[in-house]
């Protein structure tokens, strides 16, 4: 597994500095930094700096089903969260603050980084993708 | 040349033997393990009279008694940590920066010393309007605690933020302003059985809280002797 995650990063830094790169990637390259960062600083304390939660209090985003509803984690991440909820099976009921401080871009670029870091995908989440989203679950 | 070739030889001969001397009196000289952790806070000399001579002695901060409730119910006061070395601390439930962090760092302590009934945690709600016993005790078993050993304790809001700023040293206000309504210091406070203060960490940081258990280790050594 770490020897597989250094294949990936050799292969994600060799492809960054190719002439060849489409635009696409370079966009997601940038998503994925920003995306780092946004979490450290406004997920990681309670979510922990690889996703994987805490005990009973906090449930994990990597690897989470509840990443399946797309649309429901770009609401709660701007609109917080309230009430139970059940995540790989266990349950959870602790709120989720609002996080209105982040902009439409920054709510992407994290979404993009917990998508492509723990779900299975290799795309962008891009900010005209999310604005509409944000828009219809406006309380 | 004979006469330089001796000394040489006698270094070259001993160079081992000599090392091992240097070695052992860099490690008495600085090294940390032989001496006792300091205690900290204001202290004050005492003059009395004893046997009809006046002596002066210092003394040194110590934590008062207090009155507080742990998430089970009852009743926690300074006579429930006689005789324990304690780590302190203060948070809310509900907060949403840097307590998780102190939680995490904290249960690593708990983990560390499960087995040793002379240690003691002891976590203190700034927020006591929300965390009352029911809360607190959904939050220790959220986090997996079970036990007495790690108390988590509310009470009267003004007492708890006294006891932090004047006893512990530590900050913790309310802050209508700040996320969660309150600011508080991520530190964790080493008490030892005599209620001295003897350590101020971080307790939001992995080496603030490795050195913690170094600290604690020491402290016990210190019981020991």
């Amino acid at each position: 597994m770490m020897r597989f995650a250094g294949l990936v990063t050799v292969l994600a830094i060799v492809s960054a500095f190719s002439a060849c790169q489409s635009e696409e990637e370079i966009k997601r390259q940038r998503y994925i930094t920003e995306g780092i960062l946004v979490y450290k600083n406004n997920c990681a304390n309670c979510h922990q700096n690889k996703g994987e939660g805490l005990a009973a209090l906090y449930p994990p985003i990597a690897k989470s089903d509840f990443l399946a509803d797309k649309n429901a984690v770009i609401c709660l991440i701007r609109y917080g969260q309230q009430g139970p909820i059940v995540v790989n099976g266990k349950p959870y009921n602790r709120p989720m603050p609002p996080q209105p401080q982040l902009s439409d871009l920054e709510v992407a670029e994290l979404v993009t980084y917990i998508y492509n870091e723990w779900s299975n995908e290799t795309k962008v989440t891009g900010v005209k993708q999310i604005t509409p989203i944000l828009e219809k679950c406006k309380k | 040349m004979p006469v330089l070739s001796k000394p040489l030889n006698f270094w070259a001969k001993n160079k081992p033997s000599l090392l091992l001397v240097g070695l052992v009196a860099i490690s008495w000289g600085c090294g940390p393990t032989n001496e006792k952790l300091p205690i900290l806070g204001q202290r004050e000399a005492v003059t009395k009279m004893v046997n009809g001579k006046s002596v002066t002695d210092s003394v040194y901060q110590s934590i008062p008694d207090f009155r507080f409730v742990s998430q089970y119910g009852d009743t926690v006061t300074a006579r429930t940590l006689d005789n324990k070395i304690y780590v302190a601390d203060f948070f809310f439930t509900s907060c949403p920066t840097i307590c998780p962090k102190m939680k995490v760092q904290l249960k690593r302590v708990y983990e560390k010393f499960k087995d040793k009934p002379d240690v003691m945690l002891l976590s203190h709600t700034i927020d006591p309007d929300h965390d009352s016993v029911s809360v607190l005790k959904e939050f220790a078993d959220n986090l997996g605690v079970t036990g007495r050993q790690w108390l988590f304790v509310t009470g009267d809001r003004e007492k708890i933020y006294d006891i932090a700023q004047d006893s512990y040293l530590v900050t913790a206000q309310s802050d209508p302003s700040a996320p969660g309504g309150a600011v508080h210091s991520g530190a964790f406070i080493l008490v030892d059985k005599a209620k001295h203060i003897r350590g101020i960490y971080d307790g939001t940081t992995e080496a603030g809280v490795d050195q913690l258990m170094k600290d604690i280790d020491r402290l016990l050594a210190e019981y020991k002797s």
